[in-house]
């Protein structure tokens, strides 16, 4: 791989109308600035792998049998053993799956290349970096065909809310969205789409010359879905858009239902909540109707594990650890994801029931009770908030994190907190835009149950 | 070498049957189910007498990145000393530590445990280091012929280990480097980023 990136680098099946497409997205009158260059980057060979691969995830059944592991998982593990320099170190693969050592996000962090298989070719690896809010910001292996594969998960998730995409050439796929004062912008091509226009922008007004831009961008390009977070969606509603997009798939952060409730009137479409991970990519998708995360890999094995790295009773909360994937540059064995939910079994598929992205914290009532931080999400989570964390003193006060687009709601979410911590003082602080922020903290001991 | 011990085959065709209870995990922390001191201790027990704590302590694991695979093969080692051959000539207590110790370590640290049962060269290689380290050589050789057998043996994997070992360096370092690029930083398209 040189270090000088062409366009046939970046879109090496391109054709006159993909051409244009990107032209379309590039030079529209009310554009945004695009600061980088990214791109598809699959050849045709790829490109029919991929359609295949689709229709694979599209009619494969996702899960396992409860109590026992996935048919597949035995030769993955000693192919991985046999091909991945860091589990070579330990061995021989142990008789029982749950003697396999775990590992985290601190273990990838120290040195991925020791986490990726003798038998990739290094020539088209890609990377996608994480910071996350663990303190160990991560370098992922990757490669086009990795990054092109999501496509099938969303379709996946879509399909279970009633949409089949269609855009295709001369239209846009997917607008995916970002509102922080630096972001990584551009346009591309989906290959596997008739080339269907993508393009990743930020709505922070600092990449526009006129902000009353956006909207008239937006509703020139209409795409037939948004992707983003709760941050650029919370900002999203602030625009007068009249194009309506057939999805909305947030992914990185809490969606509330507050905000999803919001976002579905506003744009009169399903939105999707979906548990994605850099390391992973689309694990699951929240579907209100089973109240849970219903998972999407059919190769992808979840347990839930206790502190000690035991698997929990099914039902109990604990940390998702993960084997398998479809990222063949880092195969996952038993990848503790720092996220926590209990699992259950839907005729369909496992479920992640009570999903959030941190260890469970818990706070002290005024009556000196202890609650957990799911009574917390639950008592704030009809509000059309963004982002909030709660942080617990050790004197017991309490202070409220909210974004700031959230602070016309700080009296009725001091309210919705009052049954909770009686007349213990609620402090407010802001949250900066682009802070990802640890959603419950304590400086109390006995917090962490 | 000095010493004739018993025939080779015996040993290879003893570690080709290892029991799977030898095959087990061995407990580190709070997974796996083999508590490897213990084991060394039985063996010990049968060459006349217990350990003391101390000598057992490099046999509790604490991190199964680092202790796993030395502690897996410390157990196959186990089984192949309570071969009733060593515990006829009564192994000095010092020396059958030494062998679980630092013998293992070195022999563990580039071939996984598995392959001293499962791989002919490697269960040949393991009873005669094993045997050399005792100050023994397989009955009806020589010490020439002991000495020449052991040295082609260990060599020719010594090398395919050091070979492996460079490889592994330069292909991570190639990792490091194709993941600098600026082609990998620009990434590729997925429909939602994280």
């Amino acid at each position: 791989m040189s270090d000088l990136v062409t366009d046939h680098d970046r879109y090496p099946t391109l054709t006159e109308a993909g051409r244009r497409m990107l032209e379309f997205m590039r030079e529209h009158p009310a554009a945004p600035v695009y600061r980088n260059q990214s791109g598809n980057r699959l050849t045709a060979a790829d490109i029919e792998a991929l359609r295949i691969f689709e229709r694979e995830v599209l009619e494969a059944a996702v899960g396992w049998s409860r109590g026992c592991m996935p048919s597949w998982a035995t030769a993955f593990v000693a192919r991985t053993f046999e091909d991945v320099p860091f589990y070579r170190a330990l061995g021989s693969p142990p008789p029982r799956f749950e003697d396999l050592p775990t590992v985290s996000r601190a273990d990838f962090a120290a040195d991925i290349a020791r986490f990726v298989p003798d038998s990739i070719a290094l020539d088209r690896l890609i990377n996608f970096r994480t910071t996350g809010t663990s303190g160990h910001p991560m370098l992922i292996a990757s490669h086009p065909m990795v990054a092109g594969r999501y496509l099938a998960f969303h379709k996946r998730a879509l399909r279970r809310f009633g949409v089949d995409l269609t855009h295709g050439g001369g239209q846009v796929g997917v607008v995916l969205l970002g509102h922080q004062r630096k972001c990584f912008t551009y346009v591309s091509v989906t290959p596997t789409m008739d080339e269907s226009g993508l393009a990743k922008i930020n709505l922070h007004p600092n990449d526009w010359r006129d902000p009353d831009d956006r909207a008239r961008y937006l509703d020139a390009l209409a795409p037939e879905v948004y992707g983003g977070d709760p941050i650029s969606f919370a900002e999203l509603l602030n625009l007068p858009i009249t194009a309506r997009p057939r999805a909305l798939i947030s992914v990185s952060m809490m969606l509330s239902p507050g905000l999803r409730r919001r976002l579905e009137e506003r744009f009169g479409c399903p939105v999707l909540d979906v548990y994605s991970l850099n390391e992973a990519g689309p694990v699951a998708v929240f579907d209100p109707a089973v109240g849970g995360h219903v998972l999407l890999q059919p190769m992808l094995y979840v347990e839930i594990l206790d502190k000690a790295g035991h698997p929990v009773n099914v039902g109990e909360r604990g940390e998702i650890t993960l084997t398998g994937g479809f990222n063949f540059c880092l195969p996952l064995l038993r990848y503790r994801t720092g996220d926590y939910a209990s699992l259950s079994f839907s005729p369909e598929a496992p479920v992640l029931t009570g999903l959030s992205g941190r260890p469970p914290v818990r706070f002290r009532t005024e009556s000196e009770e202890w609650i957990n931080n799911i009574d917390v999400t639950h008592a704030l989570g009809q509000f059309p908030i963004p982002q909030f964390g709660l942080h617990q003193r050790a004197d017991g006060t309490v202070i409220l994190r909210l974004s700031e687009t959230a602070l016309p709601l700080l009296d009725a979410a001091r309210a919705a907190l009052k049954p909770l911590f009686g007349a213990q003082t609620i402090d407010v602080e802001v949250i900066a835009v682009e802070d990802k922020i640890n959603q419950y903290t304590s400086d109390l001991e006995s917090s962490q149950p | 070498m000095e010493r004739q011990g018993p025939i080779l085959e015996k040993l290879t065709r003893r570690l080709a049957e290892t029991p799977p209870d030898f095959l087990d995990e061995p407990r580190i922390g709070t997974t796996g189910r083999v508590f490897v001191p213990a084991l060394v201790n039985d063996l010990l027990s049968l060459y006349g007498a217990r350990a003391p704590a101390a000598a057992l302590m490099r046999f509790h694991g604490a991190d199964a990145k680092i202790d796993r695979n030395r502690l897996a093969l410390a157990m196959i080692t186990v089984w192949l000393l309570a071969d009733e051959w060593f515990v006829s000539v009564k192994i000095p207590q010092a020396d059958a530590l030494r062998v679980l110790d630092e013998t293992v370590t070195e022999l563990a640290a580039a071939t996984a445990a598995h392959k001293f049962v499962n791989d002919t060269d490697r269960r040949e290689e393991l009873a005669r280091v094993v045997l050399a380290r005792l100050n023994y050589r397989p009955a009806r050789e020589t010490i020439a012929q002991a000495t020449d057998r052991l040295s082609s043996l260990s060599s020719t994997e010594r090398r395919r280990l050091l070979e492996a070992s460079r490889a592994a360096e330069r292909r991570a370092r190639a990792i490091r480097e194709a993941l600098a690029k600026k082609a990998a930083e620009e990434s590729a398209d997925k429909w939602t980023r994280e």
